[in-house]
């Protein structure tokens, strides 16, 4: 009785925080947790009944690990499965490593409105598509009429087939991936930064610090746990991988397979005319797998090293 | 400190939320405007239908909901509200269209299906929403019962090669449209420069006959391009596949049984280095094997393409591109398992209503009122009539009510347009009668047995075959690559169970 009423109160004085949560956690429920329960998909070999999804479930034939063999049964398991932890890897680096060079020198600009200026300029790319972003990749380029390839006519050079020669497009990759994230992420540290209690810098001064020795002694330690928990959430989709990215930006160019093709878009090219559910879904559950094993790991090592800027 | 670790934890989760919110949203945004609810109850103006229809029966009418291909149009409920009128005294049944747009239709269609949502009728075919495919999948209901009770009129109309070719397994799961039974490949030129060169476009019929036409052309006209075509520009190669996307077939003449990977034929590679040949020359764009589709035949830039053909259809490209086209046939008419099942219409196995969505489509296919108001809208709104059997467009149809003819039922009973020749239906008929049939008319493969094999050779497939097909590598050093990686993929283990199952099919004929 008590232990209820206590629960109420709670409640009650809680009640501006779990009204701001209830969106957010309905979502999750629906989207993400509810969901779960359709991994039994992966083991099952999907047929249509009449009596709608749930019967068609129940009546699917049950098939185990069969689904999953596709992924690994030709040699492009291996390049699939390097490509996409690789890029993962290099964008999670670079990422890092950009986007907090550019919220400390967005904070450091003086002009307020000129930083403004720049940090728009940066997140526009953000929010647009993939496919439009393959088309602005497109006009540069294209062997025909491509702006690259016509620069570089102009001072003699041969032009070069842009999508089939696989030596560009790691750089090409991560470099418009780069373009693409760095204003969102960059804001997100930039945030932090603002938050930092301007008495430190101003001890440091008084101290007789230095910029650079401020930047390396206060601004960094003090975004530390926020770099430490993006990181983390971004191994937990490593083996995930950008399917605009590396299906529409290099225009699905076959001659580009060994570069550019990763898990999503094996899936989707063996898999799109023939809409197995249970294969895909089968390897949706292999990569959250993946995922969620990287996630546990990682923390546990970021608790090893400061038990305080773990996760969980 | 640990206050603030709290506090930042919560700012990056709750932007790692709205991170995921905006990925997600994205994919699922759907454009498609979901028309405005309609109520069972029919409109007021049609008091006197109802009450006649009341007469013949009292059971209350019953919702078709019919899924279509095309961009989705302003006047599609307009249309089907005043097709209904008529449905519902005919066969108690009142319609409604979704259309989905072109791109999307084979995305969204076996979703649709998959999540067991209702609806009655839907567009299948061989290259969108798969029908041997998700007619095994179950997402039909098998109506060669259904036919005979309740679609005798369709019968009578279809050429019989259309509902055999249409048959998986023995068994009948959709309709077929008809229209042209067999396909045929033809060169179509632009005759702005077959007029200006005097070319003498009969003499062509294989890809080298083409050349020295493409080299006047390359040399004499700047920034036209001699040979047009996309991504999935094939060179003609005289196979009958098993299944479009596995390079394994038989000659298209039937000269033998024997399934093969036609990768490994002297044909092939002789087409493939002339492709490569006219690459290098540059009679065909340098951005071939990566152009998704192509705009040239707006702009009039082109010399010539490949294209399919139907009968009288120089006169359709020539309308809808508005400059004259001309074409020469580039290889004999067969009826392949891909052209009769080119267009066809499903009932759904989630129909409640399956009786009246048969009705429905026979009305569809032999009732010219009902498959003229579906295909070109209403009289003196969207079209006139000029003639006994034959109309002008008018401008509300193309703001309003542009839909897919060819997948909408019997286009043999359509009204005939402003510059259509009399006999043009006869034509048809005429193209249907005079093909033969490809050696693999009527068999349909399984892929159930090797489905992790052919996962795999699609990727292969579309690794290789756009830069090879259309010529951008040097097939001499690439196909024997592409062989190897077929091979690898298990292309062998797929063509023998083709062969298995092919002459276990064989036997049975």
């Amino acid at each position: 009785m008590k232990a209820t009423l206590r629960f109420i109160k709670d409640l009650n004085k809680n009640k501006a925080f779990l009204w701001m949560v209830l969106p957010g956690a309905l979502w999750f429920l629906f989207f993400s947790y509810l969901p779960i329960l359709g991994t039994v998909i992966a083991f099952k070999q999907y047929r249509f009944h009449k009596d709608g999804f749930l019967a068609s479930i129940i009546n699917s034939q049950w098939v185990g690990w069969k689904n999953f063999e596709f992924l690994f049964s030709t040699e492009d398991a291996y390049i699939i499965t390097r490509n996409t932890i690789l890029y993962n890897f290099i964008f999670i680096v670079s990422g890092l490593v950009c986007s907090v060079l550019m919220a400390i020198i967005l904070s450091e600009i003086v002009n307020r409105k000129l930083a403004k200026w720049y940090q728009t300029g940066m997140f526009l790319p953000h929010f647009l598509s993939w496919i439009v972003v393959s088309y602005f990749a497109f006009s540069f380029l294209s062997a025909d009429k491509g702006a690259l390839n016509q620069l570089l006519g102009s001072f003699g050079v041969e032009p070069i087939a842009w999508y089939s020669e696989t030596a560009y497009w790691p750089y090409i990759l991560v470099l418009m991936n780069l373009w693409k994230t760095i204003g969102y992420t960059s804001v997100v540290y930039l945030a932090a930064i603002i938050g930092i209690d301007k008495s430190y810098y101003e001890a440091a001064m008084i101290d007789g610090a230095n910029k650079w020795q401020q930047i390396r002694n206060i601004t960094i330690p003090m975004i530390k746990p926020l770099m430490i928990i993006l990181t983390l959430l971004a191994i937990g989709r490593i083996f995930y991988s950008d399917f605009g990215l590396f299906y529409q930006v290099p225009r699905n160019s076959g001659s580009l397979f060994s570069v550019t093709n990763v898990i999503d878009t094996y899936v989707y090219r063996g898999l799109k005319v023939s809409g197995e559910i249970g294969m895909s879904t089968a390897a949706g559950l292999y990569q959250s797998f993946i995922g969620f094993i990287l996630v546990l790991t990682s923390n546990a090592l970021v608790r090893k090293i400061n038990k305080d800027q773990a996760l969980f | 400190m640990s206050k603030r670790n709290l506090l930042l934890t919560l700012i990056c989760i709750v932007l790692s939320f709205s991170f995921l919110s905006a990925c997600g949203g994205g994919g699922s945004s759907s454009n498609t405007t979901e028309p405005p609810a309609t109520t069972t109850e029919p409109p007021k103006d049609t008091k006197e239908a109802e009450a006649k229809s009341a007469e013949k029966t009292d059971e209350k009418p019953v919702e078709l909901i019919w899924y279509m291909i095309g961009t989705p149009q302003k006047d599609t409920d307009k249309v089907f509200e005043e097709l209904s009128k008529y449905t519902k005294e005919k066969i108690n049944a009142t319609v409604k269209m979704k259309l989905l747009d072109w791109g999307e239709y084979d995305q969204k269609m076996p979703v649709i299906a998959a999540s067991g949502e209702p609806f009655d009728i839907a567009f299948t075919c061989s290259w969108a929403f798969n029908y041997v495919t998700n007619a095994r999948k179950g997402a039909f209901l098998e109506i060669g019962k259904l036919l005979d009770e309740k679609g005798a009129g369709i019968k009578e109309v279809l050429h019989p090669a259309f509902l055999e070719g249409a048959k998986v397994d023995g068994k009948l799961y959709a309709i077929p449209t008809n229209k042209e039974l067999p396909a045929q490949d033809v060169w179509r030129f632009n005759q702005k420069f077959v007029e200006k060169y005097n070319f003498d476009i009969s003499s062509v019929k294989s890809l080298e006959s083409l050349e020295p036409m493409l080299k006047t052309i390359k040399e004499k006209e700047k920034g036209i391009v001699p040979l047009g075509g996309d991504k999935n520009f094939k060179p003609l190669l005289p196979f009958d596949y098993v299944d479009e996307s596995i390079p394994i077939a038989l000659y298209a003449d039937g000269r033998d049984t024997k399934l093969m990977n036609i990768l490994e034929t002297p044909e092939t590679m002789q087409a493939l280095e002339t492709m490569h040949k006219y690459y290098k020359a540059g009679y065909v764009s340098k951005d071939l094997s990566t152009i998704n589709s192509n705009d040239y035949s707006k702009t009039g830039k082109w010399f010539t393409d490949r294209a399919n053909t139907a009968p009288l259809a120089d006169n359709q490209w020539s309308a809808s591109y508005g400059y004259k086209i001309v074409s020469t046939p580039a290889n004999d008419p067969l009826v392949y398992n891909w052209s009769v099942t080119g267009s066809m219409n499903a009932i759904s196995a989630t129909s409640q209503n399956p009786e009246k969505a048969m009705e429905f489509l026979n009305l569809l296919n032999t009732d010219p009122y009902v498959r003229n108001m579906v295909g070109y809208g209403i009289e003196n709104v969207h079209y006139k009539k000029i003639g006994d059997n034959r109309i002008e467009l008018l401008p509300a149809l193309t703001e309003g009510y542009t839909v897919p003819g060819f997948a909408l039922g019997n286009v043999m009973i359509t009204y005939l347009q402003k510059d259509d020749p009399e006999n043009k239906w006869d034509e048809y008929k005429k193209f249907n009668e005079s093909a033969k049939n490809a050696p693999l008319l009527g068999f349909n493969f399984d892929p159930t047995p090797v489905m992790n094999e052919m996962a795999a050779l699609k990727n292969v497939k579309e690794e290789f075959y756009p830069p090879l097909m259309t010529g951008t590598v040097d097939p001499v050093v690439n196909l024997p690559k592409a062989i190897k990686k077929f091979k690898d993929a298990g292309i062998d283990k797929v063509r023998d169970e083709m062969q298995r199952q092919f002459d276990e099919w064989r036997a049975k004929q």
